[in-house]
């Protein structure tokens, strides 16, 4: 690691001023930037210990919503009874996601920040291109080894993949972040590469993540995020699915469906396609499957991870028809 | 903009070390390196495999992505101060009975990462035990024997 | 003495835990639960500075430039090493002990033949202005096209390897001539040990005497290479390596690495400490090599095998061979009267890929025993019936008699506990939900290597007991069986001996691979300690201040620690007592497994080199070792995914030592096959002749939640031919045969046979 300064901040205003110094950069649950820094690819000058500021890391769960603290950590979340059940997504999608020990240590606020899994983004020595790092550099990955890219919302930029699993359930539930007085929804927040691929998040300097509010609803409540994987457990999505459902009152008959893709787009990506295509509609298994093929709609594979292409939508019609099942 | 080293005041198994360090010193490489503390392994320096987990006010957490100047104020304990008294952690115990290491690399990183799954109540069962000691990797393969150790400890802590 | 062997294999009823066969718990065990057991590179040694390696990022060229400049400015940099600043390193000689050229050695490459090839290499005074000045060499290059993978165009179909030709019989024509053929393309990715210790090593000069802290497979080895490559006697070199955390093949030989840390130590006149980051671990040494066979079987139509045709390749390095003997299980599972193994290597630019947990007869086992099971299909009898249809009743290749050979009760043991006959022939017959289930079998071998140790044992004035060697521990429990030898030979508590292994001052080992340690070292120790009882039952009989002087008797009894007469009658003393009261403060021997005559030059070459390994067929037998695996696979059948759900194995490895430990030890070769049956596979980016995913989180190991429970079994008896107290292997044996009885499974499960491992879910999607 390059050699910098470590600041405590003082205070929330504190934090952003230091912050939104040059070279200057927020340190939470470290888990992604120490990781970076270690790799190379994160150089700051001075990083800005937030880990200590009180209050941030509350939540609370009421009958309009959660707010979590940006300074919860994923672990805490996870394990929350008012999360468990009202938004069952959430809670599945952050015990699923990297390992106890990390999920003890990244924040909320660090987690919606945690950048692309590309091995060439993260290997700068050996693979130079890559313009999310280097804007106009070029993409190693494509033409690469891209079994673990997205299909979804790619670039000739950019083709990395968002690794994250708790932004699928949020952008499911058009969860809302807190930027201090700023509030954007986590489908602005995130960025497709495009032509700029640098450009991850809709945050300014000197703004700072301070909480996450997921309104309550009844898809929330009856909810499920399923992961899909080479391994077991500690490894990233190769496709994943945040769904929620709420039935009419005849138990069959769909009144509103969320659906989110994690492990296969650039960016958290919600399918409203899919969830369009069954709203109103009797849960079926066969007319599940159908519209869940409207989950990939417009993907581009690059080779090796053609299968996502695949994947996905069995992964997403699995989850409805076990939402379905279970009341 | 200071960038040489700051002193940093680390609480270690209940005893202070003064430190004088650059902030960009882990966590890790404070324990292994200037206090020689070697118990808390490095396997990746890269949070993937588990071997530096010690805990952090009571909290499993990964030593290697953790700056040292992070915790100060904070209650750290690493393997070496798991014991009480010069009794080993029922954990500890348990792990030699079942046999749950061989080379012993990963061995104290899963002992920290045990004794808090079964204090977080994450090893209620076997497949929940596999799922919350996924975190640490262990190339021997103890894996049967780690739940089997863990599943024991958690009994007896249970009871 | 007479050694006390069990009819069984697991000897552990009625077995006293610390007896040789029961199931004592790791000796070493509280030093590595407490966190104290300090590992090599863990030495705290005052003045010590760190080193950090810079690696080629292009797999074939030239170093046209190394701009130094940067990284010598940096804060506490000591030293920036390049190929220019080594000099006067002697190249040495290979691990058969073959004379190397007369020419330098430099570990810093000019030529670069693989990705990742160390350059350069900076020494500061702290790991963290070594890791940041490192960043800051600049390497630059004249670049040229590399040969990436055994698919690679240019590769070639490489160069034959006459050694590994097997023949007999007509197998051409006996295959033509068939009424049932199969013929199939077997194909195994790079996979790399990965242990979770990561190399490295602490070099410091006294003089001209070096000290190397350096986690290591072989002492006496890697000394050899350190005292060859600086000119300095061999005696001048110590290796120590007190624990070792995991090796798996990889941490036998001395690498350039080492060369690097020790010589910045000589030129700095400091201790150097250099350990490979994660990503150094995939291409500072070679894993498995990728291997290709085809697999062709000619067979009756009552499944009985009339021919076998089988052709490998593997991939070596541009400048390094390495051999994966592809035809090792081939040749010997199965009988058959006619048989063609051949074998190539193909140059690639890569590391030169090395020793993983059963070279050789790993990939093989995946061709023959797919293969086999392809066939049984094909036929339409049971997988595990078609086995024994064909079960080899002598070495087929080698033509003698099997030591012992205990697979037709590893089957019949395995089927039993598994309830293999409950199994429904058809592919997709067997599901539950989602999921599609599959039971799969197949068998594994490794032959018995053997080799020499040697190791001292004293009894000390206060009854306790010493034991040394050179050997090592890196998990199989050396620490643990050599104490309960001695123990058991003396007649002394368990908990009275204490072992010292991993110090190259101590009496020599060869190298800890191929599952030959544990046979050699229990010999050696046995040996000692007998001779060291018989010195101190002789001395309580003959010498006049003995409390047994008097009796005059033929021979004395030693149990517990204490001596007396066998008759019961006369003094019943500790051994304390007797050494103290003839004025002894300690009695030691040296035993070893050499030939009496052996010379001191043998001595060495047994110990520093292979090249007096005892060929596994000498004499009369075929020495080998053997399991049947049987496993259960859920496949999910919208995903692709693979879970292993149930695991029962039955293992001959001979007799036991320590059935505790030789269980963990089946286990974690039969984890490390589940991964590289479902996960494991070096990824190369054919652009940049690189594997990408060189680390942890994308290189995939199997995590606790990828592992069933697993039973292992024993059916092994004792094989006094394979070894002085009746063992045969452990270590390497448990990983042969998973990945084809996985991939058995698989097929069984879903009708589909996957031939390339690791069995990803997209194959099955």
């Amino acid at each position: 690691m390059r050699d910098f300064s470590y600041v405590r901040a003082a205070s929330i205003d504190a934090a952003r001023q230091a912050a939104a110094l040059p070279g200057a950069k927020l340190l939470a649950g470290g888990t992604t930037l120490i990781d970076l820094a270690k790799c190379g690819v994160a150089q700051p000058d001075s990083l800005v210990d937030i880990t200590h500021l009180k209050g941030l890391d509350r939540i609370q769960v009421d009958e309009r919503g959660a707010t979590i603290g940006a300074l919860a950590r994923m672990g805490h979340v996870a394990d929350h009874a008012g999360i468990k059940s009202q938004f069952p997504a959430v809670s599945e999608a952050l015990w699923q996601a990297a390992s106890a020990q990390i999920r003890n240590m990244a924040t909320i606020g660090g987690n919606l920040m945690q950048r692309t899994r590309c091995p060439y983004f993260r290997d700068p020595a050996n693979f130079p291109a890559c313009n999310k790092r280097e804007p106009g550099s070029g993409c190693s990955a494509i033409g690469g080894v891209t079994r673990g890219h997205a299909v979804l919302g790619t670039s000739e930029a950019c083709i990395a993949m968002y690794p994250g699993d708790l932004a699928a359930a949020l952008i499911a539930f058009d969860a809302m972040i807190h930027l201090g007085e700023r509030r954007t929804s986590v489908d602005e927040f995130f960025l497709a590469p495009g032509a700029t691929p640098d450009r991850e998040h809709a945050i300014e300097p000197g703004e700072m993540i301070t909480a996450i509010e997921i309104p309550s609803s009844a898809a929330a409540r009856r909810s499920t995020y399923l992961k899909i994987r080479d391994r077991q457990s500690y490894e990233f999505a190769a496709a994943s699915a945040a769904v929620g459902i709420e039935f009419e009152a005849d138990g069959r008959t769909i009144r509103d469906l969320r659906v989110a893709l994690g492990g296969v787009a650039t960016r958290p990506w919600r399918a409203r396609a899919v969830e369009d295509a069954l709203k109103g509609k009797v849960l079926e298994p066969e007319a599940v499957r159908a519209a869940s093929l409207l989950a990939v709609e417009g993907a581009v594979d690059h080779g090796a991870n053609r299968y996502k292409i695949e994947l996905a939508p069995r992964v997403v019609a699995r989850a409805i028809l076990k939402l379905g099942e279970t009341p | 903009m200071t960038k040489t080293t700051i002193p940093v005041h680390l609480d270690i198994n209940g005893h202070r070390h003064d430190l004088a360090l650059e902030p960009r010193v882990t966590l890790l490489d404070a324990l292994r390196d200037r206090l020689g503390l070697t118990g808390t392994k490095k396997g990746c320096d890269h949070g993937q495999c588990g071997a530096c987990t010690v805990h952090v006010d009571g909290e499993r957490v990964l030593a290697c992505l953790t700056l040292a100047a992070q915790v100060e104020g904070r209650a750290v304990t690493t393997i070496e101060g798991l014991a009480r008294e010069g009794e080993t952690h029922p954990v500890q115990a348990a792990f030699l009975e079942h046999d749950a290491f061989q080379c012993g690399y990963c061995t104290p990183g899963q002992i920290m990462s045990a004794v808090a799954c079964i204090r977080e109540g994450h090893a209620g069962s076997d497949d929940e035990i596999r799922e919350y000691m996924a975190g640490n990797l262990c190339r021997c393969g103890a894996y049967p024997h780690i739940v089997a150790a863990v599943r024991q400890a958690a009994l007896e802590a249970a009871s | 003495m007479t050694v006390h062997i069990k009819s069984h294999g697991d000897a552990s009823d009625g077995v006293l835990a610390e007896a040789v066969g029961g199931r004592l718990s790791r000796v070493d065990g509280p030093a590595k639960i407490t966190g104290a057991a300090r590992y090599a590179v863990e030495q705290q040694l005052d003045g010590l500075v760190h080193a950090v390696l810079v690696d080629s990022t292009i797999a074939a060229g030239k170093v046209r430039a190394i701009d130094t400049a940067r990284a010598e400015a940096a804060p506490g940099v000591l030293k920036v090493l390049t190929p220019d600043t080594i000099i006067g390193l002697r190249t040495a000689s290979d691990w058969f002990g073959t004379p190397p050229p007369d020419k330098p050695y430099c570990p810093l490459a000019r030529d670069i033949t693989f990705s990742g090839q160390h350059v350069a290499a900076v020494v500061a005074e702290t790991f963290e202005q070594a890791v940041a000045a490192a960043a800051l060499v600049e390497v630059s290059y004249d670049e040229t096209p590399a040969i990436v993978d055994l698919s690679d165009g240019k590769a070639g179909d490489g160069m034959p390897v006459d050694a590994m030709t097997k023949e007999w019989g007509d197998a051409p024509a006996a295959f033509a001539a068939a009424p049932v053929r199969i013929c199939a393309a077997y194909n195994t990715p790079r996979e790399y040990q990965a242990p979770m210790e990561p190399h490295g090593l602490i070099a410091r000069w006294e003089g001209d005497r070096l000290t190397v802290w350096e986690p290591s497979q072989w002492l006496d080895g890697m000394a050899r290479t350190y005292a060859e490559w600086f000119s300095v006697p061999f005696e001048n070199v110590r290796l120590v390596s007190p624990y070792i955390g995991g090796g798996f093949g990889s941490k036998a030989l001395a690498l350039s690495h080492g060369a690097v840390a020790a010589y910045a130590a000589r030129m700095l006149s400091r201790p150097v400490k250099l350990v490979l980051t994660r990503p150094q671990t995939f291409t500072g040494y070679g894993g498995r090599a990728a291997t290709r066979q085809t697999v062709t079987i000619g067979a009756g139509l009552d499944g009985v095998i009339q021919s076998i045709v089988h052709r490998g390749v593997n991939e070596t390095s541009i400048d390094g061979m390495w051999v994966e003997p592809l035809g090792s299980v081939t040749a010997i599972m199965y009988a058959t009267q006619n048989f063609s193994s051949r074998q190539n290597v193909v140059r690639v630019n890569s590391v030169v890929p090395g020793a993983m947990r059963a070279p050789g007869e790993n990939p093989s086992a995946f061709g023959i025993e797919c293969a086999i099971d392809e066939l049984a299909y094909e036929i339409g009898i049971d997988p595990l019936e078609i086995r024994l249809r064909n079960y080899a009743e002598q070495d087929p290749h080698a033509k003698k008699a099997w030591s012992t050979r205990q697979l037709r009760e590893a089957f019949a043991t395995g089927a039993e506990r598994f309830g293999w006959a409950r199994r429904t022939p058809e592919p997709r017959s067997m599901r539950d939900g989602n999921q599609l289930i599959g039971w799969g079998v197949a068998a594994g071998t490794y032959p018995v290597r053997r080799a020499h140790g040697e190791a001292i044992v004293r009894i000390l004035a206060d009854g306790s007991v010493e034991v040394e060697s050179s050997s090592i521990d890196m998990g199989q429990g050396t620490y643990t069986i050599l104490a309960q030898t001695a123990a058991e030979t003396l007649g002394v508590p368990a908990d009275t001996v204490v072992v010292k292994l991993g110090d190259s001052r101590f009496p020599r080992a060869g190298v800890t691979g191929g599952s030959r340690l544990a046979g050699v070292m229990t010999g050696a120790v046995y040996k000692a300690a007998t001779s060291a009882l018989d010195q101190l039952v002789g001395l309580a009989i003959s010498d006049p201040r003995s409390p047994f002087h008097a009796l005059q008797a033929n021979t004395l009894v030693v149990a517990n620690g204490r001596i007396a007469s066998p008759r019961g009658d006369g003094p019943d003393v500790s051994i304390a007592e007797l050494l103290s009261g003839i004025g002894l403060d300690r009695i030691e021997a040296i035993g070893d497994t050499m030939p009496a005559n052996a010379t001191a030059e043998d001595r060495y070459k047994n110990y520093t080199t292979i090249s007096m390994a005892l060929p596994h067929t000498e004499g009369d037998y075929s020495r080998h070792s053997w399991c049947a695996h049987f496993i259960e696979v859920r496949v999910d059948e919208d995903f692709g995914t693979v879970r292993v759900s149930r695991v029962v194995s039955a293992l001959d490895s001979g007799r036991l030592y320590n059935p505790k430990l030789a269980e963990s030890q089946w286990k974690g070769g039969i984890i490390m096959g589940i991964g590289q049956a479902l996960l494991e596979e070096g990824i190369v980016d054919r652009r940049h002749g690189r594997i990408v995913n060189d680390n942890l989180a994308d290189y995939l190991v199997p995590t606790n939640a990828d592992i069933p429970d697993i039973e292992v079994i024993s059916v092994g008896i004792p094989d006094l031919h394979s070894s002085v107290l009746g063992g045969k292997g452990v270590g390497e044996l448990a990983i042969v045969g998973v990945a084809p009885a996985i991939a058995n499974a698989v097929f069984h499960a879903t009708g589909k046979r996957i031939r390339d491992l690791p069995i990803t879910l997209e194959k099955l999607i």
